[in-house]
């Protein structure tokens, strides 16, 4: 029944492995084949060496970005699954959130960035909103579809047993909508890293986004490449967890 | 226009049928959704522990008697509805009436346990005792050991007879199937609905049986009604004598044939006005 080509799976997984190791293989030859200069390209060695000695930086600012993401992404995903609830319970309500909130998603969400930090200032809670502002249209649209698929035979089966609306929605509603509105978290994930770390080469205190930022400044690209793989480890990370929770409860599928 | 049911009955039994309360009584009962008359003036009397059965053309109007009958939408104005002696709207039965839809609607991330204990959990009763009760019922269903199961792991006959159980253990004494074997292959058909009158013998509830195969409805009642095509009414009622419990050589019995027969006639005449020459 899983169509998604996103959807997880361990051979998935152990071929992204061996590619991942064939690519930084052919990069460390080209690299010190060809003898680049660090600012083009730098060894995947060097980048790895540097990982390890600016750890405790590096480490930090994964955990401040990582931290961004992961309050705007629930913020985020509670906005959207919660509008959808409303979209489903007053359908009236259809009509008027679901045009706005594509009007709002037209535009790339890195557009407002200047706006929220305007009004959020450059810390943490202006990454935070522009998170959960991407991340709460891809649930909103994700979890309508879910709670669209609820089978209208099913819940009169429920309503001749004698079932409140309350019991409608729990027993049936939100366990219908939850393949969807997980295949939505997932794919949301990484998302929410790349907008908190765009965010936060606009202007931040902290986080990979400021490090790739400073590190240009001063014309450090190894720096630049130890963040760009850290970040992608973090998002990596984020993923498989979500992944994982997702194969564990819809375990029907 | 009111369609009069031509019925069989003798005088001594209608005499009976009088007397006795009936569990469901429908007079006049009509449905229109906007410009379409679904249902024109039915009448029908269910007796407490009889298995009635239903038969009509495709479109006649059967499942929106049912979904009257379980309370889901409410008939015209002017219907009479009586349900165990009381005159009641259409939403009094809501909870009051089991009730089986044609697909079996198994929630797919419940085990075939959970899914029977459904309505019991909603009328609030206690899931543990309610579970106990479930496994106790399995092997009657035919599905001893399979408890644990979810239904993506069960066949066609399997989920249907998880969904039996389900309507079963929501102690109603109407229960109002809609083609439950539809779905079926013969063989798998007939093999189940053996097994509904046994279970049904065993548990005794009034029965309403939704079916569009005459065989079925025939073999499985204790009296057949046919409809009209739409708007749907009762058109002819045929009391069946044909001693219980019944057996898979019945269906080539001289009394079982002839009666088919009459039935076949019936719905014949009135498919023909869906679907003959002169339909509008």
């Amino acid at each position: 029944m899983s169509t998604d080509p996103m959807a997880p799976s361990r051979h998935a997984l152990a071929r992204g492995i061996f590619g991942g190791v064939a690519l930084f293989l052919v990069w460390e030859l080209v690299a010190r084949g060809f003898d680049l200069p660090s600012y083009i390209l730098p060894a995947v060695s060097e980048i790895v060496a540097r990982i390890w000695t600016a750890r405790a930086a590096l480490g930090n600012a994964a955990a401040y970005t990582l931290g961004e993401s992961v309050a705007g992404y629930l913020l985020g995903g509670a906005i959207g699954v919660g509008l959808a609830l409303c979209v489903t319970l007053v359908p009236p309500l259809r009509k008027v959130i679901v045009p706005a909130a594509t009007a709002v998603n037209s535009v790339p969400v890195v557009a407002f960035s200047p706006l929220i930090l305007l009004w959020f200032g450059m810390g943490m809670t202006s990454k935070i909103v522009m998170v959960a502002v991407a991340v709460s249209f891809t649930m909103f649209v994700s979890a309508l579809a879910g709670f669209d698929r609820v089978d209208e035979r099913s819940v009169n089966l429920m309503r001749s047993f004698g079932a409140s609306r309350a019991a409608i929605l729990w027993k049936l509603r939100l366990p219908t909508a939850l393949p969807l509105v997980l295949s939505g978290m997932r794919l949301s994930t990484v998302r929410s890293l790349i907008v908190a770390i765009v965010t936060e080469m606009l202007g931040a205190y902290g986080g990979l986004g400021w490090v790739i930022y400073q590190a240009v400044v001063v014309i450090d690209f190894v720096q630049v490449w130890a963040a760009i793989f850290i970040a992608s480890l973090a998002s990596l990370a984020f993923f498989g967890l979500v992944s994982w929770m997702e194969r564990r409860l819809v375990f029907w599928r | 226009m009111m369609t009069r049911p031509q019925t069989d009955f003798t005088a001594a039994e209608a005499a009976m049928t009088d007397t006795a309360e009936p569990i469901l009584d429908l007079r006049t009962l009509s449905k229109t959704f906007g410009e379409v008359k679904a249902l024109n003036g039915v009448d029908l009397k269910v007796q407490p522990g009889e298995f009635v059965t239903v038969v009509g053309p495709s479109g006649c109007g059967k499942s929106t008697l049912f979904n009257i009958v379980s309370g889901l939408e409410e008939p015209d104005s002017g219907s009479v509805l009586r349900f165990e002696g009381r005159s009641v709207m259409a939403r009094d039965l809501l909870g009051k009436v089991s009730f089986m839809p044609q697909r079996d609607l198994l929630l797919a991330w419940r085990n075939v346990i959970d899914n029977a204990i459904l309505p019991l959990e909603i009328e609030g009763a206690n899931r543990a005792e309610a579970r106990r009760e479930a496994e106790r019922m399995l092997p009657e269903f035919g599905l001893a050991g399979f408890a644990k199961q979810y239904p993506h792991e069960l066949s066609g006959g399997m989920r249907q007879r998880v969904a039996l159980m389900r309507t079963f253990m929501f102690k109603r004494d109407l229960m109002l199937l809609d083609e439950p074997f539809g779905a079926l292959d013969a063989l798998t058909r007939a093999m189940m609905q053996r097994w509904l009158l046994d279970v049904w013998s065993e548990h005794r509830r009034t029965v309403l049986f939704i079916t569009h195969d005459v065989d079925e409805a025939i073999f499985l009642g204790d009296r057949v009604l046919v409809m009209t095509a739409r708007p749907g009414a009762i058109k002819l009622e045929r009391k069946v004598d044909l001693p219980r419990p019944r057996g898979a050589d019945l269906v080539t019995s001289p009394e079982f044939i002839a009666l088919k027969r009459d039935l076949l006639d019936a719905i014949e005449e009135e498919s023909m006005k869906t679907f003959g020459p002169n339909a509008h």
